[in-house]
């Protein structure tokens, strides 16, 4: 193994690390709060609001990403209305388009997700909230999304995993991210092989972090599902 | 009765981990015998009735069906059977019932019934699905032989697992606790079925809690106490004037 | 083209699959290490980077063995192979997940059943094992299904002709870019349909019994 060129090769990838990183957090940050929407819109129980986001659900996740991309970036320039328009600035930019197509790829799977954990809110605990006099802005504050976001996390910790795999199409629109420059030294060095380990590496690692971070959340967030202290057993209070 | 017994078991001993199920257990049945193994729950009776058919590997002891020793070699745990072949052989002539009746969900009963004669026993087809049918009928359940178990009540499932039992054409056949996961009303059912097969002559060992079925059809009883025989013989000696104070408390509880 | 690049990589990553589950449900430490260290690799690097390897990497390892056949030049393997390769390697991976999911579901006491009458061990993986987790993996396996087919559009990154492909050399010509992505969404909205009500359908078939009726 030639170590001298895995560590070229790492020294040429890392500076891709903080365009990966910045693509996915912006369209995971995005993407919640048009998720969280589409959600709502679902289990409004009125067919006008859940009907658009049904459909817009089922449109995004059953076409590929990279269709998705290619619609914004070079789909969209086709209209002149778009050309002329005040958002041209944005969508003639690669990043931009990428950072869109993404936020609006993962709303779709996190509305899901979010909507899984807001019916899966036991009943009896809303009554409860209800008798104890809460308004409905309250109860949902105080006690839905707290306990909607502990059933969703570990779902919603996978789909995160995934959005950082999914900034890798960002390199097809000429994105310079980790696989952007992974493809280029590929291109120029023809050792596909090492490209790949180091490539793969780094994707490792950050998702290694991710993990960590979700389930260290997951951890803090649900107290009541470790086993109690043992102090507090032996006052009887726990059981 | 023969010479050779049909089932004879010399200081059977098994453990889980640190937890000794098994002390040493010699149990002899014969030809026609119907045993009833009786014993609170973890006093080792279904370790020792899937010892029989080596669901579960003893730790040392011996088994023997129709006087053939079934093979063990010692392992870094525990032993294991030597010949799996040997074992598969013997099985083949075993049926065994369970408590949770487990057929096979992905199949009808009557699939369920004819699998073993025809993949394992390598039987025509043709046979093995009327003697299924036979059976079936035998058992009460002919109308039911296209459903699927999930289907059919506890009662008609575990009359299923029965006839599946029975079309091995077993030499012997292992009961373990056939009744206890069955609704009160489901039990009479299955115990029917279960005395007409005793008074066939069939070689039964049953694992159960049913007093009555032990008192009345069995003609021996084995009582279990962590881990070793602590009372066995015929049904009238031991239920009336056995010496074990085990074996009082245990009825009267 | 599509449908046949993403059949033939189902088929390869089935494969992978099943060897994968194999090694972690029966394996010994060895296999089952292996199989763990796959499954979080392949799920935590982008599949585009797998393609990659295929596509290039192929190349680099065929070329010499094709040199010393006194083969010229680069050899590299045919780009609906290595795609088709590349998605069995990435979706082996969840596969693996499924099968052993799956049969993790199996009923303990059904399996035992089979031994106790004296199956074989291949008798009893045939005829109960495979039965038995195939239903349980059925949903999983419709979810890998529409995934590969979603991944398939990635292999027109390699230059194989397919829908993806083919619209982008048509929008380059015509200058209509947005309506023929839009016609390949459509084919993939299409695709995906139909495969998602035959397997809908596939299941209530193969799921019978299976619940009360």
């Amino acid at each position: 193994m030639d170590f001298a060129f895995l560590y070229d090769t790492l020294l040429t990838l890392l500076p891709g690390v903080p365009l990966t990183l910045k693509l996915a957090f912006s369209a995971v940050a995005l993407g919640a709060v048009l998720a969280l929407g589409l959600a709502m819109m679902r289990l409004s129980g009125l067919r006008a609001l859940d009907w658009p986001a049904r459909v817009y659900v089922f449109l995004f996740r059953s076409t590929p990403l990279l269709v998705q991309i290619f619609l914004i970036y070079y789909g969209l320039g086709q209209f002149r209305e778009v050309r002329t328009s005040w958002l041209w600035p944005f969508l003639r930019e690669p990043y931009w388009c990428a950072v869109l197509a993404l936020t609006l790829n993962t709303a779709a799977y996190a509305s899901e997700i979010f909507r899984g954990g807001l019916l899966a809110v036991p009943h009896g605990q809303v009554e409860a909230a209800r008798a104890a006099g809460m308004s409905r802005g309250l109860l949902f504050r105080r006690i839905v999304l707290p306990v909607a976001i502990r059933q969703a996390l570990p779902a919603y910790g996978s789909e995160l995993i995934l959005m950082i795999k999914a900034t890798a199409l960002a390199s097809i629109i000429t994105l310079m991210e980790v696989t952007g420059l992974a493809a280029k030294l590929i291109a120029e060095t023809y050792r596909a092989i090492e490209v790949f380990i180091v490539a793969g590496s780094i994707y490792l690692v950050l998702n290694f972090v991710v993990t960590r971070l979700v389930l260290a959340a997951e951890r803090r967030l649900t107290p009541h599902l470790r086993p109690a202290p043992v102090a507090i057993l032996n006052d009887g209070g726990a059981a | 009765m023969t010479a050779v017994p049909a089932v004879r078991l010399t200081d059977l001993r098994k453990s889980f981990g640190p937890l000794e199920v098994l002390k040493g257990v010699s149990l002899e049945a014969h030809e026609g015998d119907v045993v009833s193994i009786l014993g609170s729950s973890g006093s080792g009776k279904s370790t020792m009735l899937r010892c029989i058919n080596m669901l579960a590997t003893p730790d040392g002891g011996e088994v023997a069906i129709r006087g053939e020793v079934i093979g063990l070699t010692p392992t870094r745990h525990g032993m294991r059977p030597a010949d799996r072949l040997q074992v598969d052989r013997m099985r083949s002539q075993i049926g065994m019932v369970f408590q949770s009746f487990n057929l096979w969900s992905h199949m009808t009963v009557l699939e369920n019934v004819i699998e073993a004669p025809i993949h394992v026993q390598k039987r025509p087809r043709a046979e093995a699905v009327a003697e299924a049918e036979a059976i079936l009928a035998k058992v009460g359940i002919a109308d039911k032989r296209n459903h699927y178990p999930a289907h059919l009540s506890g009662g008609q499932q575990q009359r299923a697992a029965i006839a599946r039992a029975l079309a091995q054409r077993p030499k012997v056949m292992l009961f373990d606790e056939p009744t206890s996961a069955l609704d009160p009303e489901l039990v009479g059912e299955v115990l029917r079925v279960m005395r007409s097969l005793a008074e066939e002559g069939r070689t039964m060992l049953v694992v159960t809690h049913e007093m009555g079925f032990a008192r009345d059809v069995s003609n021996k009883v084995v009582f279990l106490h962590k881990g070793v025989v602590e009372a066995q013989g015929a049904p009238g000696e031991v239920f009336t004037n056995s010496t074990s104070e085990r074996f009082r408390q245990f009825l009267a509880g | 083209m599509t449908i046949a690049v993403a059949l033939t990589g189902f088929v390869f990553g089935s494969l992978i699959g099943t060897l994968g589950a194999w090694a972690k449900i029966g394996g010994g430490a060895l296999a089952r290490g292996v199989a763990d260290a796959y499954t979080t690799v392949l799920r935590g690097i982008p599949d585009l980077l797998v393609i990659y390897l295929f596509y290039f990497g192929s190349s680099a390892v065929l070329t010499p063995i094709g040199r010393f056949f006194g083969a010229e030049g680069f050899v590299s393997l045919p780009g609906f192979l290595a795609g088709a390769l590349a998605i069995g390697v990435v979706s082996g991976a969840y596969f693996t997940e499924v099968f052993r999911g799956a049969y993790n579901t199996v009923s303990r006491g059904e399996l035992e059943a089979a031994t106790a009458t004296g199956m074989t061990r291949l008798l009893r993986f045939r005829r109960i094992v495979v039965p038995l987790t195939l239903r349980f993996a059925l949903p999983g396996l419709g979810n890998v299904w529409q995934q590969v087919l979603k991944e398939s559009a990635l292999i027109s990154v390699t230059g194989l002709v397919e829908i993806l492909r083919q619209s982008q050399i048509a929008a380059g010509s015509t200058r209509q870019p947005f309506t023929f992505f839009m016609a390949a969404a459509v084919l993939y909205l299409v695709i995906s349909t139909a495969s998602g009500w035959s397997l809908s359908r596939a299941e209530a078939h193969f799921t019978r019994g299976l619940r009360r009726a």
